[in-house]
């Protein structure tokens, strides 16, 4: 009985004890561990130095202009990329290969160059970038302007949209804190 | 303290708890709810630079000018251009259809050699080489049809079919070719245009204006800019017709009238005009004055139309009163007016001194042809197709040895379908041009595919209709997305192939011809910043720069001329007293009113898939195509609403079901066009009924023209 007792009081502290494992264990692989599991790492396909490019004194409206409708940013194009690009280098630092792998792989062969869109938005919606020109870039995009190797590429492994795709609630937060319409068809058409 | 079963579901119990403060239920849910929503099949939105080009219409008659947005690089959408004349911004459904008709599934997507039954992809070099040689033999007996009414491919095709012995070259019946026919049998010359923009009161007999009838979205903006939103109008527009359609249901005012009739009323307007005093030194005036005070009083047009002597009184001191009237004649869908209906408003027109006046009737000059042996606009408008292949389907007419059809479905688009059929049936050797399997490719014995509008330079010249001269091109913004070619090209090579020298090697040099030619003839203009309708006006018309034509015109702007030919238009009062007559109404069953629409496309065209969606259920239900008739007429003749007919009449017979619906004249059946395909593909292929193939084509008196404006069909 006694021993029946015993086995009571350290199988309650026991339990309490594993429950905490559990619980610590589970915060330690839903924090760290799924995300691992959940993105998968991707690196641009050219190693583009933003740095290199501001430092020479381009202007980020020069590669990153608004569409006449104000839908697009702008990504740049091969061709746009050849106006400076348009000849191998043969130098073998680390950029010089960079710039020449570019050349060889896409202004040569006029493909474009497939780039990782760190935050496109589902087709499904409408945004414009032309109504939010008075915001500074980075206060939606990461900062690349100092980045003199792009950000890794994280894609969902579900979804298939990348990591800084923004929410539907961070544009609907920002909307009425600004005192916005968030009826559905601002964004959606 | 190892793990008991206690132990274990503490383990659990943490797990799980902990698992509620991370992201993985919450986060999983999300992903997963988003994954559903992107299945593979469903189209993704093109990611890339977005920017827009400029190219013409060439699908739809109207030949609007087009912006055409891309996204990088590619195609994705069609709208009306601002700058262009013909479109200021406006688009017609079948224009718009420009982009998405590069995938249509009724596209030929090789050449195409008959065999058996069905066809069999050849490639271009064996089509070249069997063409070759079969027209070669068929030299001195070699026919063409075009239903290109603007392009200078008509100069390459005419001139080749010339030079290896023409047995005769002709265009699709349009209002064009009545209006041609028309104007010549005036004494006049140059192509009729219709000043809507400077006219403050327009009388439209007959014509949809604003849907199938010349420059329509050019009609409807020049309409829209003389009715502001909030204002009062400032113009008067009136039409006559058999049934409220498109463009009866904006006018002011309807008047119904059948479309055999159209001249009646003409002239019965007339009578009250020459009553009030109006006079003219035109030829035949004093003719004219006896013919219309003879037979077209008050009384004989009631007698014969229906329509209340104080009607017309009323319209005739509305025309007379207007500082810019205007006339407007044509068929209620487009084709098979008579020659004479179409006088009858000209002489409404000559009346009133609207000849060569701005917010009248100009006599526009065809522009000069380039390719030596080619025909004239004027000389291709003359022929008369469905009096020729009825002829050769009676064995009145020896049938051609070859048919090269361009851009055209005969087999389809004419009247009396079995008649021509059959008289298609006796040409031994058939080549179509055409961009889709339509009904005339399907009989053809090789099919050549032409690039669509994006796919291949091009050019629109004046189309019918245009108050002022005007070119525009159609510039290539794609590679074909299948194996065609530009026929202008195919027709230069099969040439050089058959040793006919027709000067050019490549089809793009022909429009850099016709362009150098214009840019040499003085009076044009690029329209900007002034447009032809403000220099008719009296603005003083800008400066030609010639070396930037080429330039100017693959930016999409047009090139305008206004002016006219000297042209001593007569009011032919002999062809009037044969052909029109105020007769008694006759008993008759039921008068078929067809009506066009383009969404509904064109006979070459099929109707465009997205289209098909915004045709109403009063139209087309399920498969099955539905009748216009008012509740009197239905009454009289004994249905009731939904019930299924069988209209018969030219021969053949076409299923229908009734909608009661009062915007239709009494005695008539009003019955849609487009439909009842019986090639193309699912969007097409079987939808209701073709009701043009129970039109009977009759010879009209005294000018000897095919015509099927209305024809009584029986009703069972």
């Amino acid at each position: 009985m006694e021993e029946k007792r015993s086995n009571s009081a350290g199988g309650v502290g026991g339990m309490v004890l594993f429950g905490l494992i559990g619980f610590v264990g589970a915060l330690v692989v839903g924090w760290v561990i799924f995300p691992k599991l959940l993105y998968s790492e991707k690196t641009q396909p050219i190693r583009f130095s933003h740095t290199v490019h501001a430092q020479l004194g381009i202007d980020c409206e020069q590669c990153h202009h608004l569409g006449p409708d104000g839908r697009f940013a702008g990504l740049p194009t091969t061709e746009s990329c050849a106006e400076c690009h348009g000849e191998e280098t043969g130098d073998n630092s680390p950029n010089g290969k960079e710039i020449d792998k570019f050349v060889k792989d896409y202004a040569k062969t006029g493909a474009q160059v497939p780039w990782l869109v760190y935050q496109y938005q589902p087709d499904n919606v409408f945004f414009s970038h032309a109504a939010h020109k008075g915001f500074e870039c980075s206060k939606c995009h990461p900062d690349v302007a100092k980045a003199d190797t792009p950000p890794t590429y994280y894609q969902n492994r579900i979804s298939g949209y990348s990591k800084d795709t923004m929410k539907m609630w961070e544009c609907e937060r920002c909307h009425a804190s600004m005192g916005t319409s968030n009826a559905c068809y601002v964004c959606h058409k | 303290m190892g793990l008991d079963r206690r132990a274990f579901l503490g383990l659990v119990a943490g797990g799980a708890v902990g698992t509620m403060f991370t992201p993985i239920p919450w986060k999983l849910l999300d992903d997963v709810s988003i994954w559903t929503q992107n299945w593979s099949w469903i189209p993704r939105v093109p990611k890339g630079q977005v920017d827009f080009v400029a190219t013409t219409s060439k699908l739809c008659p109207a030949g609007e000018g087009l912006k055409i947005m891309r996204v990088a690089g590619n195609p994705i959408s069609a709208a009306g251009n601002p700058d262009h004349p013909l479109s200021r911004g406006g688009v017609s459904a079948l224009a718009r259809s420009e982009v998405y008709m590069l995938y249509s599934p009724a596209r030929v997507k090789s050449p195409l050699k008959k065999s058996g039954k069905g066809f069999e992809p050849i490639t271009w070099e064996q089509a070249l080489i069997e063409m070759a040689d079969k027209l070669g033999a068929a030299k001195g007996a070699v026919a063409c049809v075009s239903g290109d009414g603007t392009g200078t491919v008509n100069e390459v095709l005419s001139a080749f079919v010339g030079k290896l012995g023409s047995a005769g070259c002709f265009m699709m019946p349009s209002e064009a070719t009545t209006a041609a026919k028309g104007v010549k049998l005036m004494g006049g010359a140059g192509q009729a245009g219709y000043d809507f923009e400077n006219a403050d009161t327009v009388l439209v007999l007959g014509a949809d204006i604003f849907e199938t009838w010349g420059t329509s979205t050019r009609n409807r903006k020049a309409f829209g800019a003389s009715r502001p939103v909030g204002e009062k109008p400032k113009s008067t527009y009136v039409y006559v017709g058999p049934t409220k359609n498109n463009t009866a249901s904006v006018c002011d005012q309807w008047i119904p009238a059948s479309a055999a009739d159209l001249g009646v009323v003409a002239l019965g307007i007339a009578w009250h005009l020459l009553k009030a005093g109006a006079t003219s030194n035109a030829p035949g005036f004093d003719t004219f004055k006896a013919v219309v005070n003879g037979g077209f009083g008050p009384e004989d047009v009631k007698r014969a139309t229906g329509i209340a002597p104080e009607v017309l009184a009323g319209l005739a001191k509305t025309l007379a009163a207007a500082k810019a009237p205007l006339v407007v004649t044509g068929s209620p869908f487009g084709q098979g007016l008579g020659a004479a209906p179409f006088i009858a408003g000209m002489a409404l027109n000559i009346l009133l001194g609207r000849i060569n006046k701005p917010g009248g009737v100009y006599a526009l000059p065809e522009l000069a042809t380039v390719v030596p042996g080619a025909l004239t606009r004027a000389a291709m408008l003359d022929g008369d197709l469905p009096a020729f292949l009825k002829g050769v389907a009676e064995g009145k007419t020896p049938a051609p040895k070859a048919l090269l059809v361009y851009d055209a479905n005969p087999a389809y688009g004419l009247p009396e379908a079995a008649t021509m059929a059959k008289a298609l049936e006796k040409i031994p050797y058939k080549v179509s041009f055409a961009s889709f399997m339509d009904e005339t490719a399907a009989l053809c014995d090789l099919i050549l595919p032409n690039s669509l509008t994006l796919e291949r330079y091009d050019d629109l010249a004046t189309p019918y209709g245009s108050g002022f001269c005007l070119y525009s091109l159609a510039v290539p913004y794609q590679k074909p997305v299948h194996d065609t070619r530009t026929a202008g090209d195919v027709l230069l090579t099969l040439a050089r192939k058959m040793s006919v020298e027709l000067k050019f090697d490549n089809f793009l040099q022909v429009l850099k011809e016709k362009v150098a030619t214009l840019a040499k003839a003085s009076g044009g203009f690029v329209a900007k910043d002034v447009m032809p309708w403000q220099v008719a006006a009296g603005k003083p018309a800008p400066a030609l720069a010639g070396g930037d034509l080429w330039k100017a015109l693959s930016a999409g702007y047009a090139w305008t001329m206004v002016g006219q030919v000297q042209s001593n238009l007569g009011f032919a009062p002999e062809v009037l007293a044969k052909a029109v007559k105020a007769g008694k109404a006759p008993e008759k069953t039921a008068v078929l009113a067809p009506y066009a629409q383009l969404r509904t496309g064109t006979p070459t065209t099929g109707i465009p898939c997205q289209d098909l969606t915004t045709v109403p259920d009063t139209e087309l239900l399920k498969e099955t195509t539905l009748v216009r008739l008012n509740s009197a007429t239905a009454k009289a003749l004994g249905l009731k609403k939904g019930a299924t007919v069988t209209l018969s009449g030219a021969g053949a017979t076409c299923e229908a079901q009734v909608h009661l619906f009062e915007s239709v004249m009494t005695g008539v059946v009003s019955a849609p066009l487009g439909f009842g395909h019986t090639a193309f593909d699912i969007y097409s292929k079987g939808k209701g009924a073709n009701y043009l193939s129970l039109m009977a084509v009759v010879e009209e008196p005294g000018t000897g023209l095919s015509t099927w404006a209305a024809a009584e069909v029986k009703i069972a």
